[in-house]
């Protein structure tokens, strides 16, 4: 059986910077694998190790995605071996192409008893991913997930939910969502990095799988998010209690404090 | 084309119903949760509603397919909220149609099968006007709970689910909270140095009658509050009148969740922190001292 991790190579928008005709300059920015995705690849690696199951990481990405810097980090996590899709097409992929792609990688890999990622992607802040692919392959879905254990293809699953925790029983194959304090990602060593480049990837293109990329919406306009402008007020706080005295009068006055 | 609202076992899709209304098409409620969840989702603003069932012991998520085969026979535009459960009835359908799926909405226009979504893009940094063809999915905030009293027709259909079954359930140690219709809110941050000294800024709370945020560190990696109470792109999206932000930065992941405040307060000892530019009222200095200082003069006024 195989346990694979769905990972994303990408740039944290916090290095973007945004000029005011709304063009965005990921040029600063340094690709990593995502946060989410590494703590996903973490409890892939403590699965695969109780369960002897094969562990492999498929990526869906433009050319970045398919460098030797990319896979070897990928890898050198703990992945087994890594399947990467990478296609000029998919740069600007949003969540529909991803998944698409993402499905036709599990296809063709076959035999996938488990499928874990991050539950939040690192470049858009969308939680969805997961779920449309699970859409796509027909199989359950659970996110917010802390735990996982498996016995064949019967999976124990505990997760946070707003009523509180939650423990689940399902049968693979399913797709998982990986909290993001589910467990502790280890900073990969150099003996990891070294090994890294011994283990297999492989790399196909959209052609190679027959993927066709539907159609993700026509952009027309881009802005620089502008949030509602603030008076930027600045009382001084030389003496702290004349200071919140003012604030306090300020908020009453603006009705910030009724009712 | 109709529009479909998914529900997931929580009458917390008000603004989902609102902004549906205003669209002038109907307006469809799938239902998944109990027969008097589908009595309050029969609301003004809701001309039909499918109830799929109780889901007992099956994980809300075993009804996915189901809700998507209804969308399905007729597509349409799909909206859904944040929570868990809400994601993925939202995804599975946008699979089940071939619908892109659009996170961060701020504003939708329809010009016949012509859809055009303001939405945010890379958590928030950017917003972009996309133009769409056909069925489309949206996660939009769900809001206050509905209350029923709409004249909608409730129709029943069987589901079959998968099989995720709940074996267990742990109250949260802690009641949970609703952060997005709180008026009045206090966030703390990675400023504060241990979490031993919550209890001034719970002071500060109470004085204001305001419930306690924070930034995503200190739920998600300190563990010294609540997942819920964490504010931010992939957190709660607050819209009160005053947002009091103590040390916390102002990254945009955090600020893009606290944009829809009336009035925001800043306490941060950095007089450059980037939160001073979102903030309509800048106290720059140590936490420690200015925090105590305002519950005493709240105390007093
Ligand atoms: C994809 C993605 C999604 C994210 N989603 C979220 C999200 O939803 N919500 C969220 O909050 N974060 C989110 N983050 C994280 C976010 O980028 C920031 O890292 C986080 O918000 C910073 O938290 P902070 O402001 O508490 O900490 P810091 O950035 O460390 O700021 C601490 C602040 O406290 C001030 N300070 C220190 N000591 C004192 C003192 N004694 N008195 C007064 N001020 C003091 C400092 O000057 C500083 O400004 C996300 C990140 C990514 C990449």
């Amino acid at each position: 059986m195989r346990i694979v991790v769905a990972y994303q190579w990408a740039c944290d928008p916090q290095e973007a910077l945004v000029s005011s005709d709304g063009k965005i300059d990921f040029s600063r920015a340094k690709p990593t694998i995502s946060d989410y995705d590494a703590v996903a690849i973490e409890m892939g690696c403590h699965l695969a190790e109780a369960t002897g199951a094969e562990l492999i990481g498929i990526s869906a990405g433009g050319e970045a995605v398919a460098t030797a810097i990319a896979t070897k980090a990928a890898l050198a996590r703990g992945l087994h071996e890594v399947f990467v899709v990478s296609d000029p097409g998919l740069d600007s992929a949003g969540t529909l192409a991803t998944a698409v792609t993402l499905k036709a990688a599990i296809d063709n890999l076959g035999d996938v008893g488990l499928l874990l990622t991050g539950d939040s992607s690192l470049d858009s802040g969308s939680k969805t991913l997961v779920a449309v692919l699970a859409g796509l392959l027909g199989w359950p879905c659970v996110t917010d997930v802390m735990k996982v254990t498996m016995d064949g293809d019967s999976l124990t699953i505990e997760r946070t939910i707003p009523e509180g925790i939650q423990g689940l029983h399902l049968h693979g194959p399913v797709l998982v969502g990986v909290t993001s304090d589910a467990v502790k990602a280890k900073v990969p060593g150099m003996k990891d990095v070294l090994s890294a480049g011994k283990k297999p990837a492989r790399v196909v293109s959209l052609l190679d799988l027959g993927v066709r990329l539907p159609g993700e919406g026509e952009i027309l306009s881009v802005e620089k998010m502008a949030g509602p402008s603030r008076q930027q007020i600045r009382i001084n706080t030389e003496d702290p209690a004349q200071a919140a005295a003012e604030l306090v009068s300020a908020l009453r006055a603006a009705g910030a404090l009724d009712a | 084309m109709k529009t479909y609202i998914l529900v997931a076992n929580d009458p917390g899709v008000g603004g989902l119903v609102e902004q549906a209304a205003t669209w002038g098409q109907p307006v469809v409620a799938v239902v998944v949760g109990s027969k008097d969840l589908t009595q309050v989702a029969a609301c003004p603003g809701v001309d039909e509603v499918i109830w799929l069932g109780d889901p007992g012991n099956h994980g809300i998520e075993a009804f996915a397919s189901s809700v998507a085969a209804i969308v399905a026979d007729d597509p349409g535009v799909v909206l859904a909220g944040r929570r868990p459960s809400e994601r993925v009835f939202l995804g599975t359908v946008a699979a089940s149609i071939m619908a892109p799926i659009i996170t961060g909405v701020q504003s939708v226009s329809f010009n016949n099968e012509t859809v055009v979504i303001k939405h945010g893009i890379y958590g928030g940094i950017a917003v972009a006007t996309t133009q769409f063809e056909g069925p489309i999915a949206m996660q939009i905030d769900g809001g206050a709970p509905v209350v029923g009293g709409g004249t909608a027709v409730i129709e029943t259909r069987s589901a079959t689910p998968t099989t995720i079954t709940v074996t267990s359930l742990t109250p949260p140690e802690v009641a949970s909270v609703d952060l997005d219709t709180a008026s009045r809110v206090v966030g703390v941050g990675r400023g504060l140095k241990r979490s031993e000294d919550l209890g001034l800024v719970e002071a500060l709370a109470t004085r204001l009658n305001a419930e306690i945020g924070c930034s995503r560190p200190l739920s998600e990696g300190l563990d010294w509050l609540p997942r819920d109470r964490y504010i931010g792109v992939s957190g709660a999206h607050i819209a009160p009148d005053l947002y009091i932000m103590i040390g916390i930065s102002g990254q945009l992941q955090h600020v893009s969740g606290c944009r829809a405040s009336k009035v925001i307060v800043s306490i941060n000892n950095d007089k450059d922190a980037l939160v001073t530019q979102d903030s309509d009222y800048i106290l720059t200095g140590d936490l420690y001292a200015l925090v105590p200082a305002l519950s005493a003069a709240l105390e007093k006024s």
